[in-house]
C-alpha cells in the first residue's frame, strides 16, 4: 500500500525498512522537521512547496530528483540560506523558519559541505578544520583538530594548503570542518559531482562509515539515484519543487507511488492493461488487481527488466530489439506485436541475438499500477513505433 | 598554452628581437654602470646631504598615498559591489574617471584651489573668520591629497574585480562554522581579497614614486624630482645616476611585489559553479549617505578640477589662445605620440611572437626586458638616454628621435601587455595551415595572424599613444629647443601660475585620455 506522504504524524513511527544497519528500532529523537515548506523567489513560481519530512537522529536522507527540482534549494533552506515563504522548519523541535522568522546561518549548527568544497585558500589544512572552533580554548581546538584529522584520515597534512590537494582530499577537509563543530546535522550538496568516477565508489563507502561510526545525521542531495541507494535510509524524491514520495530505498524502488518517481530511479516500462474479473490484463500476461481499481478500469503496469525473463520460443509474437551488455547482464529490448516496448535483464552467459522471437514470462512479485490517464502527464509512453 | 611544432625560431625574428631587447634594457644598464663607477666622494656627499631626505620624503609619500588610496579604494569597492542603491552603475563607471587626470594637472588645478585667496580658503574665512587657514598645497598634505585622488582608482578596480569574482560559498561556509557575518567580513573576505589589494597598492606605490608632474608642481622634494633637479640644474650627471639608481631599486622591489601578489591571486579562485554574492538594498537613508560619499570623492577628483578647466579654457578661448601656436602645440604632441605609438608597435611584435611561439628561457627573457620601461621613471630614462646618446651618438643629440626612443622604452610594456594577450589567443595550427598551404613565414604572418591580432594592436597602438601625449619628465629634459607639447605647455605655464592659459592643453590631454581608459576597463569590465 502506497503510504500517505503528507502527513507529518507519519514521519514520526518508525519505519521497519529504515533498521538497517540499526538493532534498535524505538524511534530515535526527530533532529529535523520541515512541515509544508515553501519557498519562492518569485510569488508566481514557488522553487519548493509543501515539502514536508522529518530526519531522525543518525539517519541519513537523500533528496533525489532532476537538475532545477528545488533540492538544493530545500538544503539551503534548511541551513537558513534562503527564507521560506510559508510552512516551518525545525532544528531539534525548535522553530528556525517560518514566514516572517529566519535564524540566521550561524546560529543553527548545521554543518555545510559545498559541491565545490569551498575550503579557504589562504588558509592552511589544520586552520580550515579549526576555522568555526574560536570559542574553545587552543588547547581544546589542537585536540579537536587531531581527532578531525583522525577520523578523515589525513594526519600529516595539517600544514598543506587546499591547492596542493587532491579533489579526494579536499572533500575529505570539507568534511572535517563541517564535523569539527559537532553539528545538529550535516549538509551536503552532491559532494561527489566533482571526483573522478572510478574514486566516488570507495568515497561512498567511506562517508557512509564515517556517518555511521559517529551517528551524525546527514542530508544528501544527489541527481544519481545509484547514490542514493546506496548512502540513504531514506530517500525524498522531489520533482518540479514537489515531494512525490518520501521512502526507503527498497520502496522507492519496488513501489513507487508515481510515475516520475519509477521512470527516475530504474529503467521502467509500462505496459497498458485492463481490469477484468479482478485481474488485470496485458498483453504480456496476467496480473494481480493489488490496488484494487474497478472492473474495467484502464491502468497501466510498471515493469522493471528484472521483473521479466525471456525464453526463446519459436511460435511467439515479441521480438528482440536490441541487446546492450553491460557485464555481469545483457539488457535486451523486446518488442511487443502492439507497438510498446520492455526491456528485459538476463544473465550475460546466455547471448539472444537481435530477431530472436522469446515469450516473456512475468516473475514479479507484485504489482505497480498506476491509473492510464496519470500516466499521459508525467511519463512519456515509448511510442508504438519500431525503434 | 600550445607551442609551435618547430623547435627554433626562425633567425631574421630572433636576431630582431635580441636587437630590440638589448637596446631597450641598454639604458638601465648604463645608467647602473654610471652610477657605480662614480667617484666615491659623490656617493658621500649625496649620503650625507640629500639622500636621507629625499628617501624619507618618498617613503613618507608613498606610505601616505598608500594608506589613504587603501581606505577609498576598498570602501569604495565595497559600496559599489555589495549595495544597491540609485545610480549605482553610473558611481561605479565614473569612479575611475580621475585616472583620465595627469597627475600635474590635478596638481595644478589644486594650488589654485587650496592656495591663499582661492576658493577654499574663502568659503573657510566666511565659516570661521579672517584669520582662518587650509593647508597649502605645496606641502606634505597636499602632495598627499593630490596623488591619492589620482591614483585610488587602482586599488579601486583591483578590488572590485577581486569582490566580483569572490564565490559566495566561501562567506557561505563560514557562516555555516558559526561565524557572524562580522567575523566572516576580516576572517574571509578581507583576506581574499588581499592579493589583489596589495597589487593595486603596489602599483599605487609605483606610480608615486616615478611621478614628476605633480611633486614638481608642488615643490615636494622626492628622489624623482632630485633627479630631474641635477640634470637640468647642475648638470650633475654623476649624482643623478646615483639618485636614478637608488629609484630603479625603489621601484624594481614594488614591480616584483605586485606581480607576486597578482600570481598568488590564482589559487584563490573557485572550481566548480560560480555564485555571486548577493547585493543588499539601501533604505533612503542609506542611499543618502552612499551617494554623499560617492559625490564628495568624485567630486574632488574629477568632477570639479573638470569644471574648472571647463571654465578656465572657456575664458581662455574668449581671450584668443587658440592661435596657431596653439594648434603647433598640438600637432607637435600628435606627431611625437603617433610616431612613438608606431614604432613601438613595430618594436614590441617581434618580441612578443617570439615569447609566445617558442616560449624558450631567453626568449621569456628578453620579453620580461622590454619590460623594464616600467622601472624607468621618466627623468631616469631621459638621463639614460642623455648620457648615452651624448656618449655614443652625439649628432642624434637634440633631435626628435631621442624623445621618441625614450617614449618607447617607457611605454612599451603598456603595449605589450595588449599585444601578448591577442598574441596568445591565435593558436598556432592556424599558421601551420598557412605554411602547409604555402606560405612562407611572413607571407603567413601578414594573411593569417594579423588580421585575428589586429584589435589587440589597435589598442596596443592607441594605449602608447595616449601615454605619450600625457608624458612630462622626459619630454621636458629631451626636447628639441622650442619643440613643445600639450603636456610642457601645461607644466611651464601652470609653474608660473597661469592657470588660465594652461586650461584648454589640460583639458585637451583629459579629453583625449578617456577614450584609452574606456579601452583599458572594457576588455575586463564585467567580471562576472
Amino acid at each position: 500500500m502506497v503510504p500517505d506522504l503528507k502527513s507529518p504524524e507519519q514521519c514520526r513511527k518508525p519505519d521497519e525498512a529504515v533498521a538497517k544497519g540499526r538493532p534498535n528500532e524505538e524511534a530515535s529523537s526527530i533532529v529535523l522537521e520541515l512541515r509544508k515548506v515553501t519557498c519562492a523567489y518569485e510569488a508566481e513560481r514557488p522553487a519548493i512547496s509543501d515539502i514536508s519530512l522529518c530526519a531522525r537522529k543518525g539517519e541519513i536522507l537523500c533528496l533525489l530528483g532532476p537538475s532545477g527540482c528545488g533540492k538544493t534549494t530545500t538544503l539551503r533552506v534548511i541551513a537558513g540560506f534562503e527564507p521560506v515563504s510559508g510552512g516551518e522548519v525545525y532544528l531539534e523541535d525548535q522553530m528556525v523558519s517560518a514566514a516572517g522568522l529566519l535564524v540566521p546561518t550561524e546560529q543553527r549548527r548545521v554543518g555545510m559541505v559545498f559541491q565545490e568544497y569551498a575550503l579557504f585558500p589562504h588558509l592552511r589544512v589544520a586552520e580550515n578544520i579549526a576555522f568555526g572552533l574560536r570559542h574553545l580554548s587552543a588547547d581544546q581546538r589542537t585536540t579537536q583538530v587531531h581527532a578531525m584529522l583522525a577520523m578523515t584520515g589525513l594526519i600529516g597534512f595539517e600544514r598543506r594548503y587546499p591547492h596542493e590537494l587532491s579533489g579526494g582530499q579536499q572533500q575529505r577537509v570539507a568534511l572535517a570542518r563541517a564535523l569539527a563543530q559537532k553539528p545538529v546535522i550535516l549538509l551536503l550538496d552532491e559532494p561527489f559531482s566533482n571526483l573522478d568516477p572510478d574514486m566516488t565508489g570507495k568515497m561512498r563507502q567511506d562517508l557512509h562509515d564515517l556517518l555511521r561510526r559517529t551517528n551524525t545525521t546527514a542530508i544528501l542531495v544527489t541527481h544519481d539515484h545509484d547514490e542514493a541507494f546506496a548512502m540513504a535510509d531514506r530517500i525524498a524524491v522531489l520533482n518540479n519543487g514537489c515531494l512525490e514520495q518520501f521512502d526507503s530505498p527498497e520502496a522507492i524502488y519496488h513501489m513507487p507511488s508515481t510515475p516520475f518517481v519509477a521512470d527516475f530511479v530504474g529503467q521502467a516500462d509500462f505496459i497498458p492493461g485492463v481490469v477484468e474479473n479482478g485481474k488485470v490484463v496485458t498483453e504480456i500476461g496476467e496480473f494481480p488487481n493489488q490496488v484494487g481499481y474497478q472492473g474495467g478500469a484502464k491502468v497501466v503496469v510498471m515493469i522493471r527488466p528484472d521483473d521479466i525473463h525471456v525464453v526463446p520460443a519459436e511460435n511467439c509474437t515479441a521480438r528482440i530489439l536490441a541487446r546492450q551488455f553491460r557485464g555481469s547482464e545483457n539488457l535486451y529490448t523486446i518488442g511487443l506485436p502492439s507497438g510498446h516496448v520492455v526491456h528485459s535483464s538476463e544473465v550475460s552467459t546466455n547471448v539472444y541475438p537481435v530477431g530472436t522471437r522469446v515469450a516473456l514470462k512475468v516473475i514479479a512479485t507484485h504489482t505497480v499500477l498506476f491509473e492510464q490517464d496519470k500516466i499521459q502527464h508525467q511519463v512519456a509512453i515509448s511510442p508504438p513505433s519500431t525503434r | 598554452m600550445i607551442t609551435a611544432i618547430r623547435r627554433t625560431p626562425p633567425l631574421p625574428l630572433a636576431a630582431l628581437a635580441f636587437t630590440v631587447a638589448g637596446l631597450i634594457t641598454l639604458p638601465l644598464l648604463y645608467v647602473s654602470y654610471l652610477a657605480l663607477s662614480s667617484d666615491f666622494s659623490v656617493w658621500r656627499r649625496l649620503w650625507e646631504t640629500r639622500i636621507p631626505e629625499l628617501l624619507s620624503n618618498t617613503a613618507s609619500l608613498a606610505a601616505g598615498v598608500a594608506a589613504g588610496s587603501l581606505v577609498l579604494g576598498v570602501t569604495l569597492a565595497w559600496l559599489i559591489v555589495r549595495f544597491d542603491f540609485f545610480g549605482r552603475r553610473v558611481w561605479e563607471w565614473a569612479l575611475i574617471l580621475p585616472l583620465a587626470m595627469p597627475t600635474y594637472v590635478l596638481a595644478y588645478v589644486y594650488t589654485h584651489l587650496l592656495g591663499s585667496g582661492g576658493p577654499v580658503e574663502q568659503a573657510w574665512q566666511a565659516l570661521v573668520g579672517p584669520e582662518g587657514r587650509v593647508l597649502s598645497a605645496q606641502s606634505y598634505a597636499g602632495a598627499t591629497l593630490v596623488m591619492t585622488l589620482d591614483t585610488f582608482p587602482f586599488v579601486y578596480l583591483l578590488s572590485r574585480a577581486a569582490l566580483l569574482n569572490l564565490n559566495v560559498s566561501f562567506e557561505e561556509v563560514a557562516r555555516a562554522c558559526g561565524v557572524s557575518r562580522l567575523s566572516t567580513l576580516f576572517r574571509v573576505t578581507l583576506p581574499l581579497m588581499r592579493p589583489a589589494i596589495v597589487a593595486g597598492l603596489s602599483l599605487v606605490i609605483l606610480y608615486v614614486v616615478s611621478d614628476f608632474g605633480a611633486v614638481s608642481l608642488l615643490r615636494y622634494q622626492t628622489l624623482t624630482y632630485a633627479v630631474y633637479q641635477q640634470i637640468t640644474g647642475r648638470y650633475d650627471q654623476a649624482a643623478a645616476s646615483v639618485l636614478s639608481l637608488l629609484l630603479v631599486l625603489f621601484a624594481l622591489i614594488f614591480l616584483v611585489t605586485e606581480r607576486w601578489f597578482r600570481q598568488r591571486s590564482r589559487f584563490y579562485q573557485t572550481t566548480g559553479p560560480y555564485r555571486a554574492p548577493e547585493r543588499k538594498p539601501c533604505g533612503p537613508l542609506g542611499t543618502v549617505l552612499v551617494t554623499a560619499y560617492l559625490a564628495l570623492v568624485f567630486g574632488c577628483a574629477f568632477a570639479i578640477p573638470a569644471l574648472l578647466l571647463i571654465q578656465w579654457s572657456v575664458a581662455s578661448v574668449a581671450q584668443g589662445t587658440l592661435d596657431a601656436r596653439f594648434v603647433g602645440f598640438i600637432w607637435n604632441s600628435a606627431l611625437l605620440s603617433g610616431l612613438a605609438a608606431t614604432f613601438g608597435v613595430l618594436v614590441g611584435t617581434p618580441l612578443a611572437y617570439l615569447a609566445n611561439r617558442w616560449p624558450s628561457r631567453l626568449n621569456v627573457l628578453c620579453l620580461q626586458a622590454a619590460y623594464a620601461g616600467y622601472v624607468l621613471p621618466g627623468p631616469v630614462g631621459a638621463l639614460a638616454l642623455l648620457v648615452l646618446f651624448s656618449h655614443l651618438a652625439p649628432f642624434w643629440y637634440g633631435s626628435v628621435m631621442i624623445l621618441i626612443i625614450a617614449y618607447i622604452v617607457h611605454f612599451l610594456p603598456a603595449g605589450l601587455q595588449s599585444m601578448e594577450p591577442a598574441l596568445q589567443q591565435v593558436a598556432p595550427n592556424l599558421e601551420e595551415v598557412g605554411r602547409s598551404l604555402g606560405l612562407g613565414l611572413f607571407r603567413t604572418i601578414q594573411k593569417v595572424t594579423l588580421p585575428l591580432v589586429r584589435n589587440g594592436f589597435i589598442a596596443a597602438w592607441v594605449l602608447m599613444f595616449l601615454q605619450s601625449i600625457k608624458e612630462l619628465p622626459a619630454t621636458l629634459l629631451l626636447r628639441p629647443v622650442g619643440f613643445d607639447t600639450l603636456a610642457v605647455r601645461v607644466w611651464l605655464e601652470a609653474s608660473e601660475e597661469y592657470y588660465q592659459l594652461a586650461a584648454p592643453s589640460a583639458l585637451l590631454i583629459v579629453l583625449l585620455t578617456l577614450p584609452a581608459l574606456m579601452l583599458l576597463v572594457s576588455k575586463d569590465w564585467r567580471a562576472a
